[in-house]
């Protein structure tokens, strides 16, 4: 009974917009409901439930998933420390004075915060607070101010090693095992530093972009007598070693000398002795952190919970065979076939927040479409782009959502709306820019990096067969149900 | 009744309050491993198994820290249109009919899986370092600090959850 799934499907959008529950509780109603109805009506035995526990252990053990506290815990660090201060101060006095200055300052602090943060909250919180009232100051209007620091807050998605992008690299991962296994293709499986690799060219553009839209709107605000704050010594120094540091961590991870969890545990740890050594974090300070960092923690993890309980009951309904049927029979070529998967993405983000994509629509809509579109690494980082203006999407872009309560926010949304404009027609330009050159996600790769292989293509006929093969039989062994890993 | 739940509530209280704690020894085995790996040469997969099984009980406990601290995701925006007594009851509908049923099925579910595990104190296969029974038994912290907060939760709802 695959269409249950979809009312499934249906009924998470309409119980996260309507009932203001947490989405991870929505998901998890709405699972148990269709697994009760999947056991009355004889669709799904009993017994295969009973794989659910194996694959609570399987994200327990899951090595990358364990940069998730790591990268809650550097966002409530920088939050806390003086580093973004100095950063934004430093950044500053090095442009010319006036607000153009203070806007791509914001922008840029938002791209080297972004990827340490991990969560585009932490970031509105961390730029809200050092960047806003300055620019409030250099009379930015509201609207702008709302609109820069929510771009500004979304750059650690794309930008590596991002939170978003390890755990959309490890989504990925499973649903091109999936496509792999399913043509018979001999491709090497995309890992996650496939995917960092392949999002740093349009990265760089975006954020070429957005600094340079960031120019222009500051150039045509009009000038302040307000002086700007000049960093002092300290803050200088205190940049300097933090743009060194980043750039190591950074570098690492591109270079492969370490992988993004060593990176994020070497920021947590370094952060967090920073914080100890200064005196920020002794007594209250360190436990109110510990228990911020654990609550943010549980609520990333329930949705990754809810979203594995809510996919394996999909699965069991047939669901995802049904979605593999739509895809397959999609007219036209890859590039066809993709911009439609991302647009259902795109529509889907209008009531699901990013990480609720990666979670639950990921998993069911990537996996035939890799059977189709052999260049796994590109649909990573087209993806990757397309979940970054899901977080801008009014009215209910988390980014947006998350600005307009942490500042405030008291103009219409209408305004806001003109105010991002630029940043997001930047952003979909680079988008379509990607869409129509690929190799702009293969950019320095070598032989060895390649994750295509070399047999020849299999026709559609085939591709529907074996999709069929793999899909029907549900196992015997119930916690054979998941992916492999 | 009113005390059994207060008692109740402090323990969840006390558990979390003690495992917040965990996320210090994982950032510090993590942050471990590359120079355990490629400096020193040794015992970087001690300090991975390590890690592992405190993060599985680190986030098996994070669940219903999130819950107790109001820090899930949600949509809100329709919502807070609502009456106080309206949001209350869906916040109890919720912990009711979506997460009860979920925490008991996976305890019951789960019974074969960790007791098999718990019972050889099963180690990881591929060092056979010992612990690795506490990562399948973090499933049923997972699930029963779940329980124990949804009852709390519809005997005493704390709001829209």
């Amino acid at each position: 009974m695959p269409q249950a799934g979809l009312v499934l499907l249906l009924l998470v959008g309409l119980g996260i917009v309507l009932t203001g529950l947490p989405a991870a509780i929505v998901l998890i109603g709405v699972a148990s409901a269709g697994a009760a109805f999947g056991v009355l009506t004889n669709t799904i035995p009993l017994a295969l439930l009973s794989a659910l526990p194996g694959r609570l252990v399987n994200l327990f053990e899951n090595d990358l998933l364990q940069a998730l506290p790591l990268y809650v815990l550097m966002g409530l660090l920088l939050d806390r420390l003086p580093v973004a201060e100095a950063l934004y101060r430093s950044s500053v006095a090095l442009l010319p004075r006036g607000p153009a200055a203070q806007l791509t300052s914001a922008m840029g602090l938002g791209a080297l915060l972004g990827p340490m943060n991990g969560s585009v909250g932490a970031s509105v919180l961390g730029l809200s607070r050092v960047v806003a009232p300055r620019l409030e100051t250099q009379g930015v209007p509201e609207p702008t101010r709302a609109a820069l620091v929510a771009v500004a807050s979304t750059l650690g998605v794309v930008i590596p090693p991002s939170l978003v992008l390890i755990l959309l690299g490890d989504a990925m991962l499973s649903a091109h095992t999936i496509a792999v296994t399913t043509a018979a293709r001999s491709d090497r499986v995309i890992n996650t530093q496939d995917v960092f690799h392949g999002a740093l060219g349009p990265a760089g553009l975006f954020l070429a972009a957005c600094l340079i839209v960031a120019w222009l709107v500051g150039r045509r605000l009009p000038a302040t007598a307000m002086p700007d704050d000049p960093p002092s010594r300290g803050q200088k120094i205190l940049a300097l070693v933090a743009i060194v540091f980043l750039l190591v961590l950074l570098g690492g991870v591109a270079a492969g000398l370490f992988y993004a969890v060593e990176a994020a545990a070497m920021g947590a740890f370094v952060l967090f002795a920073g914080g100890v050594v200064a005196g920020r974090l002794r007594g209250p300070a360190l436990r109110e952190v510990l228990a911020q960092a654990m609550a943010t923690t549980g609520a990333l993890f329930a949705l990754l919970i809810a979203a594995t309980t809510l996919t394996l009951v999909l699965r069991m309904l047939g669901t995802d065979r049904l979605v593999a049927d739509w895809v397959t029979a999609l007219p036209g070529g890859d590039l066809t076939v993709t911009a439609i998967v991302l647009g259902a993405i795109g529509l889907s983000a209008f009531v699901l927040d990013a990480f609720e994509i990666i979670f639950v629509i990921v998993p069911i809509v990537i996996p035939p479409l890799l059977i189709r579109v052999a260049d796994a690494r590109w649909v990573a980082v087209l993806v990757l782009l397309t979940l970054q203006t899901s977080f801008l999407l009014p009215p209910f872009g988390y980014a947006l959502m998350m600005v307009r309560g942490t500042l405030r926010y008291q103009a219409s949304l209408g305004a806001l709306v003109r105010a991002l404009t630029p940043f997001l027609l930047a952003q979909w330009l680079v988008l379509a820019t990607v869409l129509l050159f690929p190799q702009l996600t293969h950019l320095g790769e070598n032989a060895a990096d390649r994750t295509r292989g070399s047999g020849p293509p299999v026709s559609s006929d085939e591709i529907n067969r074996r999709l069929q093969d793999m899909l029907t039989p549900i196992p015997d062994d119930p916690i054979d149900l998941g992916p492999p890993k | 009744m009113t005390r059994l739940i207060g008692g109740l509530d402090r323990l969840v209280a006390a558990i979390l309050s003690g495992g917040r704690w965990l996320l210090l020894p994982v950032v510090a085995l993590l942050f471990l491993q590359w120079p355990l790996r490629d400096l020193v040469r040794n015992y970087s997969r001690e300090a991975n198994d390590l890690g592992q099984w405190i993060f599985a009980l680190y986030v098996a406990l994070a669940f219903t820290a999130a819950t107790r601290a109001h820090t899930h995701l949600a949509a809100d925006t329709v919502a807070r249109m609502y009456s106080e007594r309206t949001r209350a009851r869906l916040a109890r509908a919720g912990a009711l009919l979506g997460l009860m049923p979920w925490a008991l099925f996976v305890i019951l579910g789960g019974a074969n899986l960790v007791l098999s595990s718990l019972s050889v104190l099963e180690k990881f296969a591929d060092t056979s370092n010992p612990g690795y029974f506490l990562i399948k038994f973090a499933v049923w912290v997972l699930a029963g600090l779940i329980l124990c907060q949804a009852i709390i939760d519809i005997a005493r709802p704390r709001g829209s959850a």
